[in-house]
């Protein structure tokens, strides 16, 4: 790709991702916009989308998870302390 | 190739280190190493997902975004229409390849719940791994205890043991990570998939791929694409090509010509005619909104005659403009798409440019929709004007059920109603109509137009504004249109009648507030508040300005009859005055009478307002009248309260008043000569002859009967009509938010009830049947009508005046027998005093007379009898055939009111007729009655002189 204005680009992109992030809101896809640009740039290299998606949604199951784990230590650690 | 794809490697790398850290909280609870671990443990699987082959999705933008569009459609129409407008922007962006990648996961990702709020799914999960960890961590121990057992010496190592769990592969299921087929298998995520890419991995590849996975080799293709490259295969070439049609398609879609597809006359577009038949469907279908885009562009050039035609044509020359941003795009990818076809493939390769005309078709299927819509509007436009081309626009936005349709005439009704809500907001807020163009559906009546004969503020108020029913456009309730239409009545009235322009302008500074299409509940509340604000200003100005309510009260005191010590007053000052004839009234003796009885009544205590307005003058007068026909009192109303208390009204406070006034004379007159008569039967009336003591005392009966009925009468109508009357009015006026149309209503209803009640406006149907007639019998009812111009409608009123009448008539007749009695009284004594003795005392003379006078009496009547001056005999007739003739209309008249449907009217006839001294007569053997009570009328009242004769010929006939 030639390399262009790189402030023009930057602009670009920025409102690529306001754009995404918009319709990601409409779709509630629950992605924030930090998220959202990681995404962007792993499709952008090529990443399978659908793969993408589903690395996504597993992530998040994880991250209930350690946080139920956080939880669940803080209820030990608040009840031994008694 | 490959440094770029190490490069690749290594920013993806980073890339879910990111998102790792980006998704996945800080455990505090971890440290650095475990952390570590864990983050390898995410990495190596989402790395491994990452690289399991699996079939790319269809690589066309467009595939990802109809999708998209199409669920949001299912669930949320109105935000359908905002991902077309974002989609298209993202499309104009240069930067993103992957743009249909990134729409593909979005799509994917799409209601996926929120990360914030606990899954069901992961803590059922996660408890099932705590259990099995604690499980296995009890096992652990007794295996180590066992350990211990054996081998002694290695203190637990525990930490390490534990760390170990979560590193290394036997204990992996510590904490094992949700396999990502789980994921896969979450049926929510199976359902938003499409059918294609629910195939199992495998090497099917899109035949369409062009943009994304140019690289990747395609081994196989599907049996749609084979079926699809046959048919390429199998491609005619045409003339002109497809490449050629579409490089000249955005012309065409912008209207204007070009060589391969020309326009002709009279919208029609020319198609080459070498074309295959399903080229030429195409073509047709494409050519529909190029004709339709001509067709409305020339529509916006017209001219207009109206401020919403004019809007109209604003928004759709917007739309239209909109509609070539589209057409710019879709050129852009003509454009692209035809500079990387290969000339050499099938069909110029232009199955593989992506770019087609049936893509076309189904890119400008929406556009089409619109444009159809618009000129469907544009072309009803022409027989419609403003409220009712809202009524069209908003037809389609509430009642199509296409979503898409709704969501565009929504759109359009945005600027195609600022016009009509500009002149809302100057009528409702400044009270002033600015509509050149008779557009809103409030109108001004022209001069021309207004009732002829009315003057005065009650056009303001009634006629100079009209609601034009079939011009409220249907985004506004009747209800509403109503409000707003009094509001600015009410403000146009406050500031051109009420001269209060100043608060008007105030007002209109203060709360004036941009008006527009879209939030009615808003729009609605502010109308509310806006008539609210109205009203009461309007109200307070005609209480404390013009003070109606004491206008109101004044008239009921005076006119009604209300004060009855200035009435009383005012009529024993006028009585004498107006015995005379109408002629010889003269209106200073008339005012200064009146003054009279304000000052001698209490009427003085009420304000100069009051009284400046009240004025006594005559009637016109007709001939013969004496100034009682005519007298009557009048109270000045001016503007603005005027309008409450119209001309109409003024009429029918005057026709109350004569009705009064003339139950009060005779109630005067009857009361009166009973005086005079019960203070006469103590002296001048003593006789003892037998037949002049009847007559005297079935006279004194008469007398009493007709000061019962006049009594009777006259409380009915001041206490049972009249007050009950006003306390309905005051209850109704009294109300918090009492509006000036209520409060004409309330009048209207007060004067009603009164002169319906007072027997006034009362009919009866079969009265005019049996009146009609008796009109072809008689022949002459014409005197009576034309006596009695107000009256001829309703009978009662005329019953009632013949009732009056005849009572005068009867007391004029007692005056003559009183008088007639006194000339006798006089006679028996100036012959007693020549007969007896001179030198005798009078209580002498009177106490002989008991035994001479029956013989002297009867001597006398029959010599009298021969004598022509003698007056008794046909005094005695006419007061029996008077008396008669009262009591049967009075029969008449019971038999009237005991079928009244009014309660009030019917409890009149019972209070009259409380111990049943009278039958009363039903309607069919009235006309009999009536037919000899006017032969008997007729042939005693002719040797009359007076009225009486006219009364009793008029009411033997009516």
């Amino acid at each position: 790709m030639p390399p262009k204005d790189d402030n023009e680009k930057q602009q670009a992109a920025q409102q690529a991702v306001d754009i995404l992030h918009e319709i990601s809101t409409i779709l509630n896809c629950h992605l924030d916009r930090r998220t959202l640009s990681v995404c962007i740039s792993m499709i952008e290299n090529g990443v399978n989308p659908e793969a993408l998606a589903n690395v996504v949604q597993f992530l998040r199951k994880e991250a209930q998870k350690v946080g139920l784990a956080k939880d669940a230590a803080a209820a030990a650690a608040t009840s031994s302390g008694r | 190739m490959s440094g770029s794809t190490q490069d690749r490697n290594r920013r993806v790398t980073l890339s879910i280190n990111r998102l790792i850290s980006q998704i996945i909280p800080d455990d505090p609870h971890l440290d650095e190493e475990q952390h570590q671990q864990r983050h390898d443990l995410f990495f190596q699987e989402i790395k491994h997902q990452l690289e399991t082959p699996r079939p790319p999705p269809l690589a066309d933008q467009n595939h990802a975004s109809e999708l998209i569009r199409r669920k949001l459609v299912q669930t949320n129409p109105s935000q359908a229409l905002r991902y077309s407008n974002l989609y298209s922007r993202l499309l104009a962006l240069p930067v993103l390849n992957q743009k249909w990648a990134m729409l593909y996961l979005l799509h994917q990702l799409a209601d996926s719940p929120d990360p914030s709020e606990p899954d069901p799914i992961a803590i059922a999960e996660f408890e099932h791994e705590e259990a099995r960890r604690r499980q296995e961590e009890r096992e652990e121990a007794r295996r180590r205890k066992q350990e211990e057992r054996e081998e002694f010496g290695s203190s637990g190592p525990s930490d390490d043991e534990s760390l170990d769990g979560y590193g290394h592969p036997p204990a992996a299921d510590d904490y094992r990570p949700t396999e990502l087929r789980d994921v896969l298998k979450n049926p929510k995520d199976a359902r938003s998939f499409d059918g294609e890419i629910q195939q199992p991995p495998s090497r099917y590849q899109s035949p369409r791929t062009k943009t994304a996975r140019d690289d990747v080799p395609s081994p196989s293709k599907r049996d749609v694409a084979i079926k699809s490259k046959l048919l390429a295969d199998n491609y005619v070439n045409v003339e002109p090509s497809e490449p050629a049609l579409l490089r000249d398609l955005p012309y065409t879609l912008q209207g204007l010509s070009s060589t391969t597809l020309p326009f002709g006359k009279d919208y029609s577009l020319k198609l080459p005619s070498t074309l295959p038949p399903p080229l030429i469907s195409l073509l047709h279908t494409l050519a529909e909104p190029s004709l339709l885009y001509r067709t409305l562009e020339d529509f916006v050039k017209t001219t207009t005659k109206g401020l919403l035609d004019q809007s109209l044509r604003a928004a759709i020359n917007n739309e239209l403009r909109s509609y070539l941003t589209l057409v710019a795009t879709l050129e852009g990818q003509i454009r692209r798409a035809l500079a990387t076809i290969d000339e050499d493939a099938p069909r110029n390769g232009i199955g593989k440019a992506g770019v087609t005309l049936k893509r076309c078709v189904v890119w400008t299927r929406d556009a089409t929709m619109g444009l159809r819509l618009m000129s469907l509007i544009a072309e009803e436009s022409k027989s419609k004007k403003g409220g009712q081309l809202i009524s069209l626009i908003h037809s389609f936005s509430s009642s199509h059920g296409d979503p898409i349709v709704g969501a565009f005439a929504e759109r359009l009704l945005v600027p195609v109603t600022r016009p009509f809500y500009d002149i809302l907001r100057q009528w409702i807020y400044d009270g002033e109509l600015c509509d050149p163009y008779l557009e809103f559906f409030i109108q001004e009546n022209s001069q021309e137009v207004m009732p002829k004969g009315k003057s005065g503020s009650i056009n303001v108020w009634e006629d100079k504004y009209k609601l034009e029913e079939t011009m409220v456009p249907s985004i506004m309730t009747v209800d509403f249109s109503e409000k707003v239409a009094l509001i600015g009545k009410s403000l146009n009235f406050i500031r051109h009648s009420c001269g209060d322009a100043q608060w008007v302008e105030s007002y209109s500074k203060e709360s004036s507030k941009e008006l527009r299409y879209g939030d009615t509940a808003t729009l609605e509340a502010w109308i509310d508040e806006a008539y609210k604000t109205t009203m009461r200003r309007l109200m307070h100005l005609m209480t404390n300005k013009f003070h109606l309510f004491q206008h109101l009260q004044a008239l009921k005191d005076y006119i009604l009859l209300g004060q009855g010590d200035f009435i009383a007053l005012l009529m024993e000052s006028l009585a004498a005055n107006l015995d005379r004839p109408a002629g010889a009234q003269y209106r200073h003796t008339l005012t200064a009478q009146l003054e009279h009885a304000i000052r001698g009544s209490n009427a003085q205590y009420d304000s100069q307002e009051v009284l400046r307005r009240l004025d006594a003058r005559m009637l016109q007068l007709s001939h013969g009248d004496i100034g009682w026909d005519c007298f009557t009192l009048e109270y000045k109303i001016d503007a603005p309260v005027d309008v409450v208390v119209s001309d109409w009204g003024n009429r029918q406070y005057l026709k109350v008043f004569n009705f009064l006034w003339r139950i009060k004379r005779v109630e005067f007159a009857l009361s009166s000569t009973w005086r005079k008569v019960t203070t006469g039967s103590r002296g001048v009336l003593h006789t003892d002859h037998p037949t002049v003591q009847q007559t005297w005392k079935t006279t004194r009966g008469f007398l009493a009967e007709m000061v019962h009925f006049v009594g009777q009468l006259q409380y009915y109508i001041l206490f049972e009509v009249i007050e009950s009357s006003w306390t309905e009015l005051q209850a109704r006026l009294a109300r918090d938010d009492v509006t000036l149309d209520d409060v004409i209503h309330a009048h209207k209803k007060y004067l009603d009830s009164i002169t319906h009640k007072g027997l006034l406006g009362a009919r009866r149907r079969r009265f005019v049947g049996s009146s009609a007639g008796g009109a072809s019998g008689s022949g002459a009812p014409g005197a009576a009508t034309g006596a009695n111009n107000d009256e001829d409608d309703n009978s009662y009123m005329i019953q009632l005046g013949e009732l009056l009448r005849i009572m005068l008539a009867y007391r004029e007749s007692v005056d003559g027998l009183y008088s007639w009695s006194v000339s006798d009284f006089m006679q028996r004594q100036n012959a007693d005093i020549s007969q007896r003795h001179p030198g005798r005392g009078k209580s002498a003379a009177t106490n002989v007379n008991t035994s001479s006078l029956d013989a002297a009496d009867a001597s006398h009547l029959t010599q009298e009898g021969g004598v022509p001056h003698s007056e008794f005999p046909a005094l005695q007739e006419r007061l029996r055939h008077l008396g008669d003739r009262f009591r049967g209309k009075l029969q008449i008249l019971l038999g009237d009111l005991a079928y009244q449907p009014d309660v009030d009217l019917r409890f009149l006839g019972v209070a009259m007729n409380f111990n049943d001294v009278y039958q009363p007569i039903r309607k069919k053997a009235k006309t009999v009655a009536g037919a000899t009570a006017g032969a008997s009328g007729t042939a005693g009242g002719a040797g009359d002189k007076d009225a009486a004769a006219k009364v009793s010929g008029g009411g033997g006939r009516g």
